[in-house]
């Protein structure tokens, strides 16, 4: 870790009992991750493949039981780097059993009033959240812009609340909202989706965070719309230049607007690199899970040649029942008999191929 | 051939936005007329009360006339009539409104206060608050209020303020269950979690975003419905007798006192406070029914 890092995740697990079944569902198993300052770190997967259960445990906002169990976070703060996760191994005891986990023992009250404590001065002030559906994220009763103040107010230097307004004021117009003034008494209701999507982006960046966590920031908008969106953050990434973590499982998204990328699936980092390699069709060497994603993206030429689209076989990942080797195993189609036990029997390293290029397959194993 | 032509006024559309429309434009006539019905009702409560206070009747309420009994409306200069004693109907009733007045603003502070917190606390808590705090509404719920206020009469001594608080008391557990609901409902809602994730404080998320913004409009009505409750408590004691005593006028123990005389084909002297007590319920139940579709009705779009 450098100083130039401003997130650094290791090997992070979360999980979670379901009663019904009686069983863990290990939404986050074992990710690792690192964001430089300034950059931009995109992370795509299908559905549950626990990108959104990353970001919610970066924020410290996961509701479920046990939640995060292992694994380290060093954040980046003003007054130098903190372990988020400092102390978790006082609260968590886990009984494995040649390397499977059975039982988890977490001590949610101590371990809540903990993580809580450390996270109260860092959300808002130093990392913030865009939502996904932006009407929903915010109240509906208050107009937009006294949201935006409250969140100057709360977490900047500026006390007056004159001046806040002001500041909100500025931010809407920042975000290309047209007639601030006005929008400002406006409440969510009252504003077109892309607008609203506006209002919440501001509504982060109003903190001036050092982190941003942008979870599907374009779901639920129309195309044109969405672009715009995209077109605002990259306006926002080269003016602002705060270090963003995108989440989406829009792959077009991702290579617009990230510098680095990861590919995740079933709850696990397959693949990391820089993103105009990891995600430009054609340029190998690459996870074989990136190549079949890459090649179910709609391509108007390929259906009229073939007449349907391209899919991956075979359903996303159970993650209550985790195969022992690799998880991509059963859909893989690049599995050839040299590698066949390995897969099926032991998970593969994330190891390097290329300077900042990290795979996690058998193929690329010497 | 000549061309007709029709031109159209032109509409200016001068607010763009449906939610900067005022409240009132987009309620309903009906609503508004209950409501203003009911502010009426209110308002003249509240003089009523206020010259109550100071002193200002048409006549003096407790001055006996006893050679105007049971007079009927517009005699001598008595707008409402006289009573059994000759004593000024409309005057009493203004005088009345001191024995319902506080106790009943008492009562619904009580309710609200009380409500409110054990709600706020049951619904953003939950687990074992929420268990203490149903044990103790279920509690407080499953005794009769009327023996309840019997029973505290007997222990103390028949003071409407006692009898008030615990109507208050007896109406938390309906505010109670009313707001946990609510806060159970917004705390799933994302704009919560996004306010958490903003780092505001929890006391602000709860005193600002659950408790002012969305909880408003359920406690104004709340208050209407619970006053309405509490003068038709006072009114029936004091009926019974067991409220505001005699000489001091109450609507319910003026009911009473004119009840005597009823059927002797004096009918007007307890018909005047019944009429008294049934309007002002009536604009109290109606200012919070019209409140209520008017204001509930802004939070769906």
């Amino acid at each position: 870790m450098t100083d130039q890092t401003v997130l650094a995740i290791e090997d992070l697990h979360a999980y979670f009992y379901t009663r019904s079944k009686q069983a863990f569902i290990r939404s986050v198993d074992g990710v690792s991750l690192s964001i430089t300052k300034g950059c931009t770190l995109g992370v795509v997967g299908e559905s549950g493949s626990g990108k959104s259960v990353t970001a919610l445990s970066i924020m410290g906002l996961i509701q479920g039981m046990p939640g995060i169990i292992g694994g380290t976070m060093r954040f980046l703060t003003a007054n130098g780097p903190v372990n988020l996760l400092q102390g978790l191994d006082q609260h968590v005891k886990i009984k494995r059993d040649s390397g499977r986990i059975l039982t988890v023992a977490k001590d949610m009250t101590k371990w809540e009033k903990r993580i809580q404590g450390r996270m109260r001065g860092l959300r808002g002030s130093q990392m913030a959240m865009i939502f996904q559906d932006p009407r929903s994220a915010m109240n509906p009763f208050s107009s937009i812009g006294d949201q935006i103040r409250e969140t100057i107010l709360h977490n900047t230097a500026v006390r007056r609340r004159k001046q806040a307004r002001e500041k909100a004021m500025d931010w809407l117009a920042r975000v290309h909202i047209d007639a601030p003034r006005v929008r400002y008494h406006n409440n969510p209701h009252g504003l077109s989706g892309g607008m609203c999507q506006r209002a919440m982006i501001a509504m982060a960046l109003a903190a001036e965070p050092t982190l941003l966590i942008a979870d599907e920031p374009t779901t639920g908008l129309d195309a044109t719309i969405q672009s715009r969106i995209v077109d605002l953050m990259a306006e926002i990434k080269t003016e602002l230049g705060v270090t963003t973590l995108l989440i989406s499982h829009d792959i077009d998204v991702i290579r617009q607007l990230s510098d680095q990328v990861a590919v995740m699936y079933g709850g696990t980092v397959l693949e990391r690199g820089p993103a105009n390699t990891v995600l430009t069709p054609g340029i190998e060497p690459k996870h074989p899970y990136t190549a079949a994603l890459l090649s179910s993206i709609p391509d108007r030429r390929l259906i009229e040649k073939k007449g349907f689209l391209n899919a991956i076989e075979g359903d996303v990942l159970d993650t209550i029942n985790t195969p022992k080797g690799c998880r991509f195993y059963p859909r893989c189609g690049q599995v050839n008999e040299k590698i066949a036990t390995a897969c099926l029997n032991t998970e593969p390293p994330l190891s390097s191929i290329a300077p900042g290029h990290d795979v996690r397959c058998w193929l690329f194993e010497p | 051939m000549s061309i007709k032509m029709k031109v159209f006024r032109q509409h200016t559309l001068r607010v763009s936005d449906y939610s900067q429309v005022p409240i009132w434009r987009k309620a309903h006539p009906v609503d508004l007329a209950c409501v203003c019905y009911g502010l009426a009702v209110v308002m003249m409560v509240i003089v009523s009360y206020a010259s109550g206070m100071n002193g200002w009747f048409p006549f003096d309420p407790q001055a006996i006339q006893m050679d105007l009994l049971n007079a009927l409306p517009n005699t001598e200069g008595h707008l409402l009539g006289t009573d059994f004693m000759g004593r000024d109907i409309f005057s009493r009733l203004i005088l009345g409104i001191q024995a319902y007045f506080l106790p009943g603003l008492l009562a619904v502070g009580i309710a609200l206060a009380l409500g409110s917190i054990c709600g706020l606390v049951s619904g953003y808590r939950g687990g074992r608050w929420d268990a203490a705090v149903t044990y103790a509404a279920n509690l407080v719920d499953s005794f009769p209020r009327l023996v309840l206020i019997l029973l505290m009469i007997a222990a103390f001594k028949p003071d409407i303020y006692i009898i008030m608080a615990v109507v208050g008391l007896t109406h938390a557990p309906t505010v109670t269950s009313m707001i946990k609901s609510k806060v159970i409902f917004l705390k799933q809602q994302n704009f919560i979690e996004a306010a958490v994730s903003l780092g505001l404080k929890n006391r602000i998320i709860i005193a600002k975003h659950i408790l002012w913004y969305n909880c408003r409009a359920l406690l104004i009505i709340q208050a209407t419905l619970g006053m309405a409750e509490a003068i038709l408590i006072e009114t029936s004691l004091s009926y019974l007798g067991f409220g505001v005593q005699e000489p001091m006028p109450s609507w319910g123990n003026m009911v009473q006192s004119g009840a005597n005389y009823f059927l002797q084909g004096h009918f007007w002297p307890s018909t005047a406070p019944a009429l008294a007590i049934l309007f002002t319920i009536l604009g109290f139940h109606l200012l919070g029914d019209g409140l209520n579709n008017i204001l509930e009705r802004k939070q769906g779009r």
